[in-house]
């Protein structure tokens, strides 16, 4: 005797209206009419126009090919009196954002840990790290750059000093921001044995985010070392401060050489701490 | 060997706690002695966690006393005699099992002494074995804690309170998130810890057959206070229901 299987669908229903009201349809409105009205705004103020862009063809042709009085940037000035000098250039730029990176870490750690609701229960000093952290933050290295190279003159050191300034208030802030979402559960596990702020920090909260805080490390190397391209442009070292001056030369071929090497330099380092940030989020 | 004259363990007189105008607890009353496995037992919200969080000190409760030993326990003071176990484990997973179980120590070691996880004394690091051991898992102590199933990080929470030198363990829903092989695991640990070590085992549970068999006394919460203290051999399908009747009433649907 063979089974029968009961295969039938189950009773049809009508599927009852979602509940939507009018509101968020209006809110929808009102927000695409804003977004729309401040692109209108922006287009107006920068003077965005690509007819422009194609009248100035000619400029482009000649930054490029050349023309009587300069050398174009294509092709690019390969000749080793040229790339040799550079080379030293780039470990310059790339020094410059490695140092700044790993000498801003006890700084931007005890931002960190002074600003994070986890850490940090005093809200006068949590407000205060939270403000610094800011400050740092919302002044560009190139600014800060300006600044040093002002106070000590120009060079790397400055540079140096520049990203150390911004960095510790970015990373202290991805810092903060990953101790934040950190499980409380162990936190109040070891504050039910009578552990200490102190103590839960240092055997709970850093124990937890070590591999994030390493990560964002070698993100921030990553992102200094292009900044620390800028801070060439402002008189402080490296290879962005030997394009700046072929630029003002008019040596576009020279140029292009330039920025070819930083741009192997820029895909090397992605790679690398892509790779990194891999193994270590492991 | 016990006389009248001995306080028990814990000993919990009125509890009440408030959050807002929600009353939670009233009028809780416990005594767990020394030795002694007591199983709470009672339906969403009927204050059973809470009673555990108010008596370890994560939680400050408005009115009532808790006593330890016949000592009185302010409300959100953590004494090191009260080390609780919770249902999410709540080991630190990057930290191996030994450092885990070191964290126990904490409450009686100054910062300098144990500044880092890698930093414990030598003298606690070779208890933290010992406790490991107790509960059979001295061969993982270097193994990182969040690669154990999860039966034997229960385990390890358990050497973590035994590190603090707790007498009186707070298992609040210890094996909900187990598996029943785990459970039992971890139900048979806590009991031996009550007969061989003389501690005091207080646990919610939401599992009745596993209070019927490993417990000395189940108690029933509803609304807030005790509504229920009985041997497990006495515990009735009917006493339970009642117990869990506000949950039925709440999920609705198939009854």
């Amino acid at each position: 005797m063979s089974t029968t299987l009961n295969t039938a669908p189950a009773r049809r229903l009508p599927v009852p209206p979602r509940p939507r009201g009018v509101r968020s349809l209006v809110t929808m409105a009102g927000v695409l009419a804003v977004v729309v009205g401040l692109h209108v705004v922006a287009v107006r103020e920068t003077q965005f126009s690509l007819p422009e862009l194609v009248k100035g063809w000619h400029g482009i042709w000649s930054f490029l090919f050349g023309d009587v009085r300069t050398a174009g940037a294509l092709p690019p000035d390969l000749h080793w009196k040229i790339v040799g000098p550079a080379l030293g250039q780039v470990v310059v730029t790339f020094s410059m954002g490695l140092l700044g990176t790993t000498l801003s870490i006890p700084f931007a750690l005890l931002l960190a840990l002074l600003g994070s609701r986890m850490t940090s229960k005093n809200i006068v000093v949590y407000q205060l790290a939270r403000g610094l952290m800011s400050f740092f933050r919302a002044i560009p290295s190139f600014i800060w750059g300006l600044i040093y190279v002002t106070a000590v003159g120009l060079g790397a050191f400055p540079g140096v000093l520049a990203i150390i300034t911004h960095n510790m208030g970015v990373m202290g802030k991805l810092w903060s921001e990953a101790m934040e979402e950190t499980d409380q559960g162990p936190v109040e596990a070891l504050r039910s044995a009578g552990a200490s702020a102190a103590q839960t920090a240092t055997h709970v909260v850093l124990p937890s985010v070590i591999r994030q805080f390493t990560s964002l490390f070698l993100y921030r190397v990553d992102v200094n070392v292009r900044d620390s391209l800028t801070l060439g442009i402002v008189g402080a070292g490296g290879i962005g401060f030997y394009i700046t001056q072929a630029i003002q030369e008019f040596q576009f071929n020279v140029m292009m050489t330039y920025v070819l090497m930083v741009l192997v330099m820029v895909i090397a380092l992605d790679l690398l701490s892509a790779w990194l940030r891999g193994r270590v989020g492991q | 060997m016990t006389s009248l004259t001995t306080s028990p363990a814990l000993s919990v007189r009125g509890l009440t706690k408030r959050f807002g105008d929600r009353v939670v607890l009233e009028g809780f009353d416990l005594d767990v002695n020394a030795g002694e496995v007591v199983s709470i037992l009672g339906a969403n919200g009927s204050g059973k966690s809470t009673s555990l969080r108010c008596i370890s000190g994560l939680t400050k409760f408005d009115g009532g006393s808790v006593s330890v030993a016949g000592r009185n326990v302010r409300s959100g003071e953590h004494v090191p005699e009260f080390a609780m176990v919770f249902q999410k484990i709540y080991l630190v997973p990057q930290l191996t099992v030994l450092e885990n179980v070191c964290a126990g120590a904490l409450g009686r070691l100054s910062f300098r002494q144990a500044w880092a996880p890698n930093a414990f004394p030598a003298d606690v690091r070779e208890e933290a074995m010992g406790c490991l051991d107790r509960v059979g898992l001295a061969q993982r102590a270097h193994d990182r804690a969040g690669r154990l199933s999860g039966g034997q990080q229960q385990r390890v929470a358990v050497a973590r309170a035994l590190c603090q030198r707790a007498g009186v363990l707070l298992a609040d829903e210890p094996v909900s998130a187990l598996d029943p092989a785990a459970a039992e695991q971890v139900m048979r640990l806590l009991r031996s810890l009550a007969d061989d070590d003389g501690i005091a085992v207080a646990g919610v549970l939401h599992q009745p057959d596993l209070a019927r068999r490993h417990a000395d006394r189940i108690v029933g919460l509803t609304g807030g206070r005790i509504t229920l203290d009985t041997a497990p051999s006495a515990l009735t399908d009917a006493d339970v229901d009642a117990l869990y009747a506000p949950d039925y009433a709440i999920e609705g649907g198939l009854a």
